[in-house]
Formats: structure tokens, sequence, C-alpha cells
């Protein structure tokens, strides 16, 4: 008769405990990087990373037979990840999660303060655009020259975009050099790329702040624009580099990215 | 007539007392003591705006929103910066003036930027009730509702969350960056700008979910200059009650996106 060798279960908090153990950042007791659904105890049979756990993403997880699903923003609408709630969208996810088996954990904070930063490599990855890659800088791309049209009609074909890709410049402005800032940024962050750059391509930004900074410099005369591409849909990627660390680091069990897509439409 | 001048009758007319601590409500750019020429009122005083307000002959503007890309219009970081000494140049080399006028508008009873977003979505008389910023409207669909935002305002670059087919009917709406919270009497939320997730409430994921669950959801956000903008050319409207020896026209920052 033959010998069958089984692996001992893995459970979602062994999963975590290993990324604690090998996050590269001291671990901080205080963080967002917490359970947000499901038993810890549960044992995985496999692990998707997403920008957000939407019931979309935990429905296609489910069906791939994978049950931890580890994501970078919250799960319950808003920052704190509310619980005890009567409302019906809420109650309807947890019951969505109970009786899938599935476990959702953060992971944000400890991510985001790994160097290289995850969410350029991450970026620039799904882009091919690491060979590019300017020096030693993660944030900067020395892409083949292309215009503002053409680049926005491959950013949204790779990333099956609908209408969260929004544009400022001439659509006819060729750039080369372009910034890359994944997430919600800062002017101070646009100032500082603008001036050896031709395009930010970003994620989110305030409309008072860098929107009107680029658009000032394009009316100043200087050939050069901004992409922004939502909070969620440029830093999705940041999470497929967490699939991939994460392979190496949990092979018991399959590992695949899962991005949430664009959350947004447009009217004809 | 001086900027200060205008700047004086605004205060005496607004019907509510002037915050001397404002750090919003001040001059930008140009000499309070300018004789002004003609006003501009805009949402934002891009340079491009600035510019067109140049060739109309208008040496004043009266922005909303600020000139120098931050909430204070701070500068002390910014001297180095070409497009910040191209945008200087320009209003100091044309004897421009700008002047921001943000907290007392909306303070204003009405709020004129809120009078201007009504009417502009031609929603005027239809409020949930008295000084409701929501609207029983007949019964719709999300994508049909959206598609009429889109042409009413002129939008180029609106965004849509929710089921295009889910029957919709109440709809908060703010201004600016201000997203109403859906709630169980609110289908809609609609608004300027607003963080994408990781805010005390994120209306978009939450829309996301309730439309797989065939929740009757929906969310449509404007952009910031969209939203608000019509209630500066309100602005023009009312300044031209009381000041009559300069011409006041309205002009249109515009949106700043353009998209596939």
């Amino acid at each position: 008769m033959p010998l069958l060798v089984q692996s001992p279960p893995l459970t979602a908090q062994q999963v975590v405990d290993r990324i604690q153990k090998n996050a590269g950042v001291p671990w901080q007791p205080q963080s967002l990087d917490t359970f947000k659904a499901g038993d810890p105890s549960t044992s995985v049979t496999g692990i998707a990373t997403t920008g957000m756990a939407t019931i979309d993403v935990l429905t296609r997880a489910s069906k791939a037979k994978t049950n931890l699903v580890i994501a970078l923003e919250p799960t319950f609408f808003g920052r704190l990840d509310a619980e005890a709630t009567t409302d019906p969208v809420y109650t309807a996810k947890q019951e969505f999660i109970r009786k899938n088996g599935l476990v959702v954990w953060r992971f944000t904070d400890h991510w985001r303060a790994r160097k290289p930063d995850p969410f350029a490599t991450g970026l620039a990855a799904v882009l091919g655009w690491t060979k590019y890659q300017v020096a030693d800088d993660v944030f900067r791309y020395d892409v083949p020259p292309i215009t503002l049209t053409a680049l926005a009609a491959d950013l949204a074909k790779r990333f099956k975009a609908r209408a969260g890709i929004r544009v400022i410049g001439d659509p006819q402005t060729r750039v080369r050099r372009v910034a890359l800032l994944p997430g919600l940024s800062t002017l101070a962050a646009a100032m500082k790329s603008m001036p050896e750059c031709d395009l930010l391509l970003a994620g989110e930004t305030r409309e008072w702040e860098s929107v009107e900074y680029v658009h000032d410099t394009v009316a100043s005369g200087q050939k050069k624009g901004m992409i922004m591409l939502g909070r969620v849909m440029s830093e999705d990627p940041g999470m497929n580099a967490c699939a991939g660390w994460l392979k190496t680091l949990v092979p018991e069990v399959p590992v695949q990215w899962m991005p949430a897509g664009d959350a947004y439409w447009r009217p004809a | 007539m001086t900027a200060n001048d205008v700047v004086d009758r605004i205060k005496k007319n607004l019907g509510v007392p002037w915050n001397d601590k404002t750090v919003r409500d001040t001059f930008k750019a140009g000499s309070p003591e300018t004789e002004v020429k003609g006003i501009a009122t805009t949402f934002m005083a891009t340079l491009d705006m600035i510019q067109r307000a140049h060739a109309a002959g208008l040496n004043m503007v009266v922005t909303h929103e600020p000139t120098f890309w931050n909430d204070q219009d701070k500068v002390q970081d910014l001297a180095n910066d070409n497009t910040y000494k191209f945008k200087t140049d320009f209003c100091a080399r044309n004897n421009i003036v700008v002047w921001r006028f943000h907290d007392h508008i909306h303070a204003r009873r009405p709020d004129l930027i809120w009078v201007g977003l009504a009417r502009a979505l031609g929603w005027t008389d239809r409020a949930s009730g008295p000084n409701q910023r929501s609207f029983t409207l007949p019964p719709t669909t999300l994508g049909t509702l959206a598609a009429a935002v889109k042409k009413q305002m002129g939008s180029r670059a609106l965004r849509v969350v929710g089921d295009p087919n889910a029957k919709v009917s109440t709809v908060a709406v703010g201004m600016g960056y201000g997203m109403p919270r859906v709630s169980p009497d609110i289908d809609v939320v609609m608004g300027g700008e607003n963080p994408e997730t990781g805010g005390p409430f994120d209306d978009t994921e939450y829309v996301l979910d309730a439309a797989v669950f065939g929740k009757n959801k929906g969310q449509i956000i404007l952009g910031h200059a969209i939203s608000e903008e019509p209630g500066m050319e309100d602005c023009a409207n009312w300044m031209r009650s009381f000041i009559t020896e300069v011409p006041i026209q309205f002009v249109r920052a515009g949106e700043p996106y353009w998209s596939l």
C-alpha cells in the first residue's frame, strides 16, 4: 500500500506569521494590517492578492478555490473596516465571505514600507517598462517616445479600463521620460518630478493641486502631461508584485493576483 | 475703482459677517490698489483662464479655488519652479490681480455655488425639501440619469459607478471636494471629487458591491470643476447687481481632463 504523504494544513494565521517574519520592515503593533473577515485558523487552499477585495474579486477567488484574500485597501467601505452594522450590503458581504469559507487579511502599511517601492516596480513590470528604468530610480522610466493619446489607449487596453483613465495635456504631445506616482500623490511629488520628466503617470491627485499644476505647466508652453489611472487601478500592480513575493514565501499553495479592475464607466 | 474697492463692495453685499481670519479669501497676485478695468469670475485661476481674461480686457480675477496649487496658496516653496515663474510673470507684466472667493461665497445664503450647481443640473425647484441637498426624481435608470447629467453639465470625463440598469429615484448631491454618503434612503450619490478609498466611508466600493447584490445604488463623480464652475457664473450675475462701474464676465476655467 503506497504511503500517502500529506503535509500538515497551512492556516491563514501561519501565512500571516510568515509574512510578518519576512516583511523586511519592523512589524508595527498598531497597524491596519489585520484580519478583516473570516477565521484565521482556516486551512489555506490558495492565496489571491488584490488592490481591493470587492465582491467581484471575492467571487473570482472562491471560484478558483482560493480562500485567503490579501487586500491592499479596506474591505468594508472605509479606512477602519467598520464592524457590527445592520447595513444590508455590509451584512451580505459578511455572509458571502462566511458561506464561502473565505478569509480576508489587509496588507497595506507594511507592504508600502518595503524598499524599493513595490508599487513603482509593480506598475513598471505590468507595463513592461522595467527595462526602461532610469539608473537606480524605480520611479523613472525612459520609454520609446509615444504620444499622450497612444499611451492612454495602450494603458486602457492593458488595464481593461473603461472610464477610469483621465488625461491632461495635448493628445499629440510625445513623451519619453515618465515619472510613476502610483496611489494618492501630493503637489510636492508632482513638482519634484515634472521638471525632469515629460509625463506624470499618477493614480489619484487633487484637482486644486497637481491637476492645476500640470494644466498650468502645459499652458506655459511646456510639452508635458499627466495621465491619472485612479488610486486602486494604479496600485493594483503593486499587489501583483506582492503575489510574486508570496510565491517564494508560501510555496505550499498557489498564489495569484486578482486585480479589482476599473470601477468606473461613462455614458456615451 | 481699485481691486480693494471691489472686495469691500462684496463684503458689504454679502449678507453674512466677514471672517477676517480667512486664509482662503485673500489676494493671491497683484496689488489690491490696482485700478480695475474689468472683472472675470471663475472656478479656478488657471494660467490658461488668466490669459483669456487678459485677452478680454479683464484684469481682476475672482477665483473660487487656489491659484498656486495648494489650498492656502502658500508660495514659499515655489519660487524656483518654472511654471510658478511663468504664471507670476504673466500676472505682473499684465497688471493682473487675483482674489479668491471661497469660504464666504459658500457661507452666503443661499450659497451661490450650490445655486449654480442646482441650476446647471436643471433641478432648481426639485429639492426633496427646504434647504435639502437631495432630490426625488421621477424613477429612471442609473444609465439614463448619468447620460442626462453628463450632457447637461457638458462633461467629458465624468465617472459613474454601479449597474446602468439600476432603478433609481433619490439623489444626494455634493459640491467640490464633497461626496454625500450613500444610505438606505438615497439611491445615487453625486459630487465633485473624493478620495477613491480609505476615507471615513467609501461610496465607490460600497456601490460596486451593492450592485452585485442587486441593490439599486449608484455614484456619479462630476469632477471638482464641473460641480462648482456654474456657481461662479451666478457670482458674476450677483456682482453686477452692486458693481456697475466696470464690466463683469464669467470666464470658464473648464474641465481640466480629457478622456478616451
